[in-house]
């Protein structure tokens, strides 16, 4: 499965081992976590749950409503192997998924452990937006013609996005190593 | 083929009030001859520490930097500055000043003056390099007191270029009033670097003046990030373990 909501399974894995919850809990905490501009779906999260259950990664129970002990609900618990999963993904960018997506995904649950593996990850991001970089040609600067410079401002346009990009990857790497070296 | 310049784990601290701040930490790069490498980093990255290591202005506290496979830490003081005379020339657009009463063919002519040339020769020489840079006849007659800083920029270029230096080192040429006059400048200094063969090492906080620049570069907390795996190797540890779901498929 691919599209936005990847991301999200690995997160919920995160999610999972600070303390257990039914779906919805779930989505409000992935909502919160990640901020406004996600749109968290409560029924991809669902969806989400029900492949990780199937894969082992998660295990539900059906426990009676806090508020309505006559309904129950499924509340998501993690089990053995879901520490390990959630270090690998950490560790891991995926050629396809939107990567600066998978690595918000990743920081928000992201344990202090994880800081190795999270700085890998945003120094092979920057790699990759420089090595997008490069694909940018140079305009002659000679040319003068209004088709010229409105490909020169598309070009540009690729550039400044990947700028942002390289800013935001190091920005958060010199946020991670300065409080480390604080915790220290 | 061995690098015209390279560094290998040099790390460079400065102090800061009571403490040091760590500026390089042990980066390693690799300027091959004829390729140009952009730097692309925040104000305060690091970027002109790291080309004022590369020039032989400041010296690394430790790891080393080679150009033409000399160590130029253990270089002495005037050789350094023979090779900034001669195969290495440096540039830093914030560091022009204009001469009083001189003009700009002259101020581009007595920088030849170590080897040995005429003056009439040096001028004819700075001439030629002013013509590549689109500084005509009548403007190198100008004085450097009446040129603009787009124009300084480029009788910057033309008197690191009248020597025929095979690597120029180059700090943040920002300084431009325009767009078209930045554009006008890299595709000069593109020209230039093209032509006769010679490496660049340029550093700018704007990425669009970095196009088409063969290696790029990010400097940032004194780390280097570069699109050629030597020196900067980020491993991805994505491998699969055995046995083990993993949540991303």
């Amino acid at each position: 499965m691919r599209g936005p909501s990847t991301p999200l399974r690995g997160a919920l894995l995160g999610l999972l081992l600070e303390r257990p919850g039914h779906g919805g809990d779930l989505a409000n905490r992935l909502a919160v976590r990640l901020g406004e501009t996600w749109r968290v779906d409560t029924n991809d999260v669902y969806r989400l749950l029900e492949q990780l259950e199937k894969t082992g990664l998660v295990a539900s129970r059906d426990e009676p409503k806090r508020n309505n002990n006559r309904r129950t609900h499924l509340v998501y618990y993690p089990t053995e192997q879901t520490p390990e999963a959630l270090t690998m993904w950490m560790e891991t960018l995926l050629p396809r998924e939107p990567v600066r997506l998978g690595l918000q995904a990743k920081l928000s649950v992201a344990r202090q452990q994880d800081a190795p593996r999270v700085l890998i990850a945003l120094k092979a991001y920057e790699r990759e937006c420089l090595v997008l970089a490069q694909l940018v040609s140079p305009t002659d600067g000679s040319a003068r013609s209004w088709t010229a410079l409105c490909m020169d401002c598309t070009r540009e346009a690729v550039s400044a996005q990947l700028e942002a990009e390289i800013v935001w990857a190091t920005r958060t790497r010199r946020r991670i190593n300065e409080f480390l070296e604080r915790s220290q | 083929m061995a690098s015209l310049l390279s560094f290998l784990n040099v790390s460079k601290r400065y102090p800061d009030g009571g403490r040091e701040v760590l500026v390089l930490d042990r980066v390693s790069l690799d300027v091959d001859a004829g390729v140009s490498v952009g730097v692309y980093g925040a104000r305060r990255s690091g970027k002109s520490t790291l080309l004022r290591l590369a020039a032989g202005i400041a010296l690394p506290d430790s790891g080393t930097i080679r150009f033409d496979g000399r160590d130029i830490a253990q270089m002495a003081g005037g050789e350094r500055g023979r090779l900034l005379r001669g195969d290495m020339a440096f540039m830093c657009a914030a560091d022009w000043r204009a001469s009083p009463g001189e003009t700009v063919v002259d101020h581009v002519a007595t920088s030849l003056g170590s080897e040995g040339l005429t003056l009439r020769e040096a001028r004819r020489r700075a001439m030629g390099v002013l013509d590549r840079v689109e500084i005509g006849a009548a403007g190198a007659q100008e004085p450097t007191t009446s040129l603009s800083a787009a124009e300084s920029v480029r009788v910057m270029l033309a008197r690191a270029l009248a020597r025929n230096p095979r690597l120029l080192v180059l700090d943040e040429p920002a300084l431009f009033p325009s767009l078209r006059d930045r554009d006008s400048f890299y595709a000069m200094l593109r020209t230039a670097a093209g032509e006769r063969s010679m490496a660049l090492l340029v550093a700018s906080e704007e990425m669009a003046a970095l196009k088409g620049f063969k290696v790029l570069v990010s400097i940032a907390d004194g780390e280097l990030v570069s699109t050629e795996a030597q020196g900067t190797v980020v491993a991805l540890p994505g491998r699969r373990r055995a046995g083990t779901e993993w949540p991303g498929r």
